[in-house]
């Protein structure tokens, strides 16, 4: 036999000759630090830039280490960082998984390693093991926000035609905030009527072509949500094309509310475009985060769903609430 | 069986070239760079840099981590090999991902616990691997029939291929996962029977076929030898046509194979299963040796060229290095390894 072909049988046969040795290499420096490991689905977009950055100051804060792994938006290669951190050995993970079904896998393999599995802003799937949930509550945060934004519309004294940019509906935060916004503007029907729901699935184009339709096909629109901020360049670019962008209390202003709290909001919020943010509270979700691998490790009972009750940030509370919005305190950097 | 075109030193085996290249060379090359520039070299490299690395990573050799490392490099494997048959004939498979994506959609929606078309029938596992294997094949047969029947580049051919069909995917489920997959389909990921895991005696199997295929077979040979030179294998009576198509259906078959793995592996039909591993798969096979220009390649170097790619990467992520930092150092393994096959060639034209 050849020994080419004989180092090839042999390759397999190092799952079964690995050795255990005890951790004496260069990493991690401090070998009593507790390590967490922090999957992150993708840092491609500012809010999870934020997240990250918020984990990393509570861990710090917890005298622990953080071990970061991206998987640019890859299950697969998610489910093997998960695999590397349990094969380290890390004390906690954290995963902002890339959806709610194949996260299910690497919660079972958390579990088979007896290491706690927090997940960030994403709940899983039905039947998928034992794991803590941190999420925002899409639904009661987009009820304030649209109730405040209602509010505003009574006050003009005439009825509102509305325009609602819905997300990903495979995604249970998007279906979360639909869900808001129709629960609340269905029971004014005399103050708002829905004329307009465009289904972005995500994308700044299909926003963008579906906002400049819809004003085209219904110009008296003059309320526009939007389940995402980051959809809100898409919206003022079809506004500024109809000759809509006018600031809050300017003649023909359209009512504009917006979801999560990013740097594009709050510079709206300050420049007086936007009426209303729903934000989600990324530093209390990162504490609790945090908070939940720690209690977890230390053997005590964590709900398995924490709810980030989040808030409205508006013209009103801006100055006193700027400071607890992620996007605002992204701008100062 | 052995056609009398293998005695023709023009159209020697890549084997049979690469010992005489050796033997030529060898009295101009010291022993270090002969042993770099052999068939070798990729396998002793990823030794080398396992040793070199465990001291810094002392998880590297734990068992968690060589499981973890081994299962997990099985899916790029199985698609690698079928990519280095393509590579061998002087084509390229860029649709293999979405092969992985359609056929893990397709094999999902058949098994499915919860919509699936035969959910919970005794025969709905076999149907949906048979299904899987079938779409893999179908692509293959129509990228093989286009880039011979149209004469159209294989470049072009399977980059228009994979548009149509992830895009075709995406739009039949929505962008949505199937989930719920019975525990018998799962089993195949993380089965293990007698204590061998159930995909690495798929992918054993796989690559020992085509390994056979490639090495003690005819069309192996002809796969090669059109490879090397298409013009003069079709004066010489190979039927290029059929051959080309065989190594875009077996590249799909591959492709397939993986995406069976990976589903198990995910729990979950996914329309974008696979969609980030279409540079790690060329990678890899260039890694261990096929060359882009055809005409040269093997099973067993592409194992290697998996095993050192897997283990660079494995090491990165245990490192904590961030993810750009990865994919510029992937690169230029990727790079580096493509240098070195010029580099080979050239020595060996030298002679």
């Amino acid at each position: 036999m050849r020994p080419t072909l004989i180092l090839t049988l042999l390759l397999p046969l190092f799952t079964v000759i690995g050795c255990d040795k005890k951790d004496s290499g260069l990493l991690p420096s401090d070998p009593k630090k507790p390590v967490v490991g922090v999957a992150f689905d993708t840092l491609q977009t500012e809010y999870w830039v934020a997240s990250r950055d918020a984990i990393k100051d509570e861990l710090t804060a917890k005298n622990a280490d953080m071990l970061l792994a991206v998987a640019n938006n890859d299950a697969n290669e998610q489910l093997k960082q998960i695999n590397n951190f349990i094969a380290k050995k890390v004390d906690g993970i954290i995963v902002a998984p890339k959806d709610a079904q194949t996260v299910i896998p690497m919660i079972k393999a958390a579990n088979r390693a007896n290491i706690p599995i927090v997940l960030y802003n994403r709940p899983p799937a039905e039947n998928s093991g034992k794991s803590v949930t941190v999420v925002a509550d899409n639904l009661v945060i987009t009820k304030a926000t649209v109730s405040f934004m209602v509010e505003q519309a009574k006050k003009t004294g005439r009825k509102h035609k509305a325009m609602i940019l819905v997300g990903d509906l495979g995604d249970v935060n998007a279906i979360g905030r639909r869900d808001g916004f129709d629960q609340v503007v269905g029971q004014v029907p005399d103050v708002i009527e829905v004329v307009a729901r465009i289904p972005t699935e995500w994308n700044q184009e299909k926003a963008m072509s579906g906002v400049t339709n819809s004003l085209q096909a219904h110009p008296d629109i003059d309320l526009i949500f939007t389940s995402s901020d980051f959809l809100l360049p898409s919206i003022v670019s079809a506004l500024k094309g109809a000759g809509k962008y006018k600031k809050v209390g300017e003649e023909g202003h359209v009512l504009l509310g917006g979801f999560d709290g990013d740097a594009t909001a709050y510079q709206m919020l300050a420049d007086g475009y936007l009426d209303a943010d729903g934000v989600q509270d990324v530093y209390f979700e990162c504490k609790e985060a945090v908070r939940a691998v720690f209690e977890l490790r230390a053997g005590k009972d964590v709900p398995a769903l924490i709810r980030d009750p989040g808030f409205v940030i508006h013209q009103g509370n801006r100055a006193e609430l700027k400071a607890k919005m992620w996007g605002a305190n992204i701008q100062k950097k | 069986m052995t056609p009398t075109l293998r005695t023709s030193p023009d159209n020697a085996a890549p084997h049979q070239s690469a010992v005489l290249s050796r033997t030529r060379t060898s009295t101009r090359l010291v022993p270090i760079a002969r042993v770099a520039l052999s068939e070798y070299s990729i396998l002793i490299l990823a030794v080398l840099y396992f040793l070199s690395m465990w001291p810094f990573i002392p998880e590297l050799g734990s068992r968690a981590n060589l499981t973890n490392l081994f299962i997990s490099m099985l899916p790029l494997l199985a698609v690698a090999i079928g990519q280095t048959v393509v590579l061998i004939t002087g084509g390229i498979d860029l649709s293999v991902t979405a092969i992985i994506a359609t056929a893990s959609i397709v094999a999902a929606r058949i098994v499915s616990d919860g919509n699936g078309l035969l959910a919970h029938h005794p025969a709905a596992i076999t149907a949906a691997v048979f299904a899987a294997l079938l779409v893999g094949g179908v692509i293959g047969l129509l990228n093989g029939g286009a880039i011979t029947l149209l004469g159209m580049p294989p470049f072009i051919v399977t980059l228009s291929m994979m548009m149509c069909v992830s895009g075709g995917t995406l739009w039949y489920t929505h962008s949505t996962n199937i989930a719920n997959l019975p525990d018998g389909f799962i089993a195949i990921a993380y089965g293990a029977p007698l204590g061998i895991p159930l995909p690495l005696v798929i992918v054993v199997l796989l690559a020992v076929l085509v390994h056979i295929l490639l090495r003690f077979t005819l069309p192996g040979f002809w796969l090669y030898a059109v490879g090397q030179n298409a013009r003069t294998s079709r004066i010489s009576g190979v039927p290029v046509r059929g051959v080309i198509v065989l190594a875009y259906v077996i590249s799909g078959v591959c492709a397939a194979v993986a995406s069976i793995l990976l589903t198990a592996r995910l729990e979950t039909g996914s329309p974008t299963q696979g969609d980030k591993m279409l540079l790690d798969i060329i990678g890899a096979s260039v890694i261990g040796g096929a060359s882009l220009i055809g005409g040269k390649g093997k099973v067993i170097w592409t194992v290697f060229g998996v095993t050192l790619f897997s283990l660079i990467a494995n090491t990165l992520e245990l490192l904590d290095l961030q993810h750009f930092t990865i994919m510029m150092i992937k690169g230029g393994v990727i790079l580096i390894a493509a240098g070195l096959d010029v580099l080979r060639r050239r020595l060996n034209f030298g002679n």
